[in-house]
């Protein structure tokens, strides 16, 4: 029979009543932040990436550019994050040349959240958009579902819990830029220790007006491996070899055919 | 486990909600409107200091209470739709609210399969000074001397009912907007935060805002 | 209009080495041999009046009502192509309808004509379609007053006091300069109106016609657009034959003196 098969839907339907839901993408549960200061602004992000229990990857980069002075941290899907970013940052470069202009970061906003909105919260992006433009510095965030928040910081993903209570204690008003990236920084810290979701280091962006953007990979890498306390590689000749037997699995055999000389086979051309 | 259903009122997953107490008042000068600046997802306060009062055009403002994402994007089509209008009237006339709410109406109403949105819609315009309109979530529409909704309205309707007078001066409006939004953040779990009002006069726009230590008494 | 199009005529959005589109001008052609339409601004409204020429006696009398009513407060009276007009009004219902649906309040008599006028421009542009043989004169009353428009085949669209258009409208023309628009009213319009037509008539003497007014203002029609009640009417046409006969007499009678001395 051509055509949909809806005939299991309803024993996932019941499935699911029973518990048994179904497989879930990839997603990050990440720790981002952002944070205004005299001047400029900035986002941090931790950098592991989990595929359910497991840590998918120790030392990926959640902070994506949208512009040259636009940056976003990203929490939720990751395959989501990556490409809604990818595509806006695409988008916005167009309009910026198209408009002769610098990108500004409520263009970059509104593109994003018009483009999660008509997605219905399928595109699980969460997103933290900061950045410096002709207008000043801005800092905002954006739920998959396409509702934005304005603040003086923000915090964001599974880890932004912990992050908020170091954000709600330390933050003070026109703040340097130093204290700010401390502050960020520390709030991915407490993600990272608090937050199973979260982990390994702390990659930060400072954007500043009348500067270029500063990207800083991996500020700080408070989880770097120790040394293993010995060596657990075996020493040549541990293993006794009892048998040795080398045999070729492969005839190879060599034919070279020749046609008369060269000058009387060559092609005929048509006049 | 037979025939299918579906239950079409609880937010989407993980959807960021306005659990609200939003008001708005017609008083002598013009029309003030009010809200609390809670938002949350779940449990968790997403935000605590949250601007519901949006603006849509000079003198014409809407509360937003219901899904965070719906009725951003509602407000900044009714934005958009409100440009394109004001750009065709003379140069010197400006949009009447009504037209602003009759826009929110239409796009609540056609769109109400796939909408979480409690609006009020208010404004001051020359012809009509200050009109208020309530539009609640099947995307009817109706005019009113004040309108109050969200999650924490329901706890002050009588409170407003026995209190409301119409042609209130400015402090006073100001008042009663601050004692019974006081009031419904008491009482509701997902209201609270500051109070915001914007005034919308013949003079133009003034907001205000009012800190927990301010409004609890 | 002398020069003869040489091949530039044939089509719509080609134009000629001189810049002009003929087929607009042709359009034009189709007007000038149209009944009349003329239309009025006063201080507390419009009045619009056309010239329905009868061509058989078949016709039932006051039947084939050629001015038409776009919405509730805007009406037109237009010359030419009567199927293109009807066209035109079918379009400016579909626009004033789609105003309200979106906006729930009726559209401006110059919000309406910005989109006809667009609409009718659209056909001067492409070579698939001709542009509208008629003339439209658009009046109505909004919020800001009594408005009065002339919108022409080539898109042009103009406010006025007073518009003609058709075959008399040079006669009608330079009676309706005569007026003093800023007081006069509309109940007093509809009797110059019928004058005017009357007299435009003149020249097309050979062939019956019957008057056809509408009008439209806030004190006497509530802000309707709706004909003019039969006796107001009648009225009119009595007063413009007896006009009318005067003239002739004035014709008849070679001696100016002896008529001014009849009038005081």
């Amino acid at each position: 029979m051509p055509g949909l098969s809806f005939d299991n839907y309803q024993r996932n339907h019941f499935l699911t009543t029973r518990g048994y839901g179904q497989p879930t993408a990839t997603s990050t549960g990440t720790t981002i932040v952002g944070c205004k200061f005299k001047g400029g602004v900035v986002i941090a992000a931790d950098t592991r990436a989990t595929a359910g229990p497991i840590v998918a990857d120790k030392n990926c980069e959640k902070l994506h550019r949208l512009a040259p002075k636009i940056w976003c941290a990203g929490a939720g899907t990751a395959a989501d994050t990556e490409m809604v970013t990818q595509l806006i940052a695409s988008n916005l470069e167009l309009h910026s040349l198209h408009q002769n202009s610098q990108p500004r970061v409520i263009t970059a906003l509104t593109m994003l959240k018009q483009h999660l909105f008509k997605y219905q919260g399928h595109l699980g992006a969460y997103l933290i958009v900061a950045g410096v433009d002709p207008t000043g510095a801005h800092l905002l965030s954006v739920q998959a579902h396409g509702s934005t928040d304005i603040g003086q910081y923000q915090s964001l993903g599974s880890g932004s819990l912990a992050a908020m209570a170091v954000l709600e204690s330390h933050w003070v008003p026109d703040m340097s830029k130093e204290d700010a990236m401390k502050l960020c920084a520390d709030a991915i810290e407490s993600g990272i220790w608090n937050d199973l979701g979260s982990g390994s280091n702390v990659d930060l962006c400072v954007m500043e007006v009348g500067k270029d953007a500063e990207l800083y990979r991996n500020h700080l890498t408070p989880n770097v491996r120790s040394e293993k306390a010995r060596s657990y590689k075996f020493a040549r000749g541990t293993t006794a070899v009892l048998r040795e037997s080398i045999r070729d699995i492969l005839d190879v055999e060599e034919t070279v055919i020749t046609f008369g000389s060269a000058s009387v086979d060559a092609m005929e051309v048509d006049a | 486990m037979n025939g299918i259903s579906v239950d079409i009122n609880h937010l989407k997953k993980g959807e960021v909600n306005l659990g609200t107490s939003i008001m708005a008042v017609k008083f002598k000068d013009g029309v003030i409107l009010g809200a609390d600046s809670r938002t949350t997802t779940g449990s968790y306060i997403a935000n605590r200091v949250t601007d519901k009062l949006t603006q849509i055009h000079d003198t014409i403002y809407c509360c937003r209470s219901g899904s965070a994402a719906d009725t951003q994007a509602v407000a900044d089509m009714v934005k958009y739709y409100l440009q394109m209008y004001a750009s065709q009237l003379p140069f010197d006339e400006k949009p009447q609210t009504k037209i602003a709410a009759n826009i929110f109406q239409e796009i609540c109403y056609n769109n109400k399969d796939n909408l979480t949105a409690g609006i009020i819609c208010a404004g001051y315009d020359k012809v009509n000074k200050g009109t208020v309109y309530s539009i609640p979530i099947g995307g009817s529409i109706h005019q009113q001397e004040y309108a109050i909704a969200g999650s924490g309205s329901t706890f002050v309707y009588g409170w407003c009912n026995e209190n409301f007078k119409p042609e209130m001066e400015r402090e006073e409006c100001v008042d009663f907007i601050k004692t019974a939004l006081a009031e419904a953040i008491k009482w509701d779990g997902s209201s609270g935060g500051v109070i915001r009002m914007v005034v919308l006069t013949e003079a133009g726009v003034e907001r205000l805002v009012y800190y927990p230590e301010d409004y609890q008494k | 209009m002398t020069s003869i199009g040489t091949g530039y005529d044939l089509s719509n959005s080609v134009f000629s080495p001189d810049g002009r589109n003929f087929q607009v001008e042709y359009a034009m052609k189709a007007v000038e041999n149209g009944g009349t339409s003329i239309g009025l601004k006063c201080k507390d409204g419009i009045v619009l009046a056309v010239e329905k020429i009868i061509n058989s006696k078949l016709l039932v009398a006051g039947s084939n009502k050629r001015i038409q009513t776009i919405d509730r407060h805007i009406g037109v009276a237009y010359s030419g192509l009567l199927p293109d007009g009807r066209h035109f009004v079918n379009r400016g219902r579909d626009e004033a309808q789609s105003f309200k649906s979106l906006y729930k309040s009726a559209v401006s008599v110059p919000h309406l004509m910005d989109r006809l006028g667009i609409y009718v421009q659209n056909y001067t542009c492409y070579n698939s379609v001709r542009p509208f043989g008629i003339v439209a004169i658009v009046g109505g009353v909004d919020e800001n007053g009594p408005h009065l428009y002339m919108i022409e085949p080539s898109g042009t669209c103009w406010g006025y006091t007073g518009a003609a258009t058709g075959k008399g409208r040079q006669t009608a023309k330079s009676e309706l300069e005569k007026l003093n628009f800023e007081e006069l009213t509309v109940r007093e319009a509809i009797k110059v109106a019928a004058k005017i037509i009357d007299q435009a008539h003149e020249d097309n003497k050979d062939k019956d016609y019957e008057l056809e007014v509408t009008w439209c203002s806030l004190e006497e029609t509530g802000g309707k657009h709706v004909h003019v009640p039969e006796d107001l009417l009648q009225e009119a046409i009595k007063l413009a034959k007896e006009d009318d006969d005067d003239d002739d007499d004035e014709e008849e009678d070679d001696d100016e003196e002896e008529d001014q001395e009849m009038e005081t």
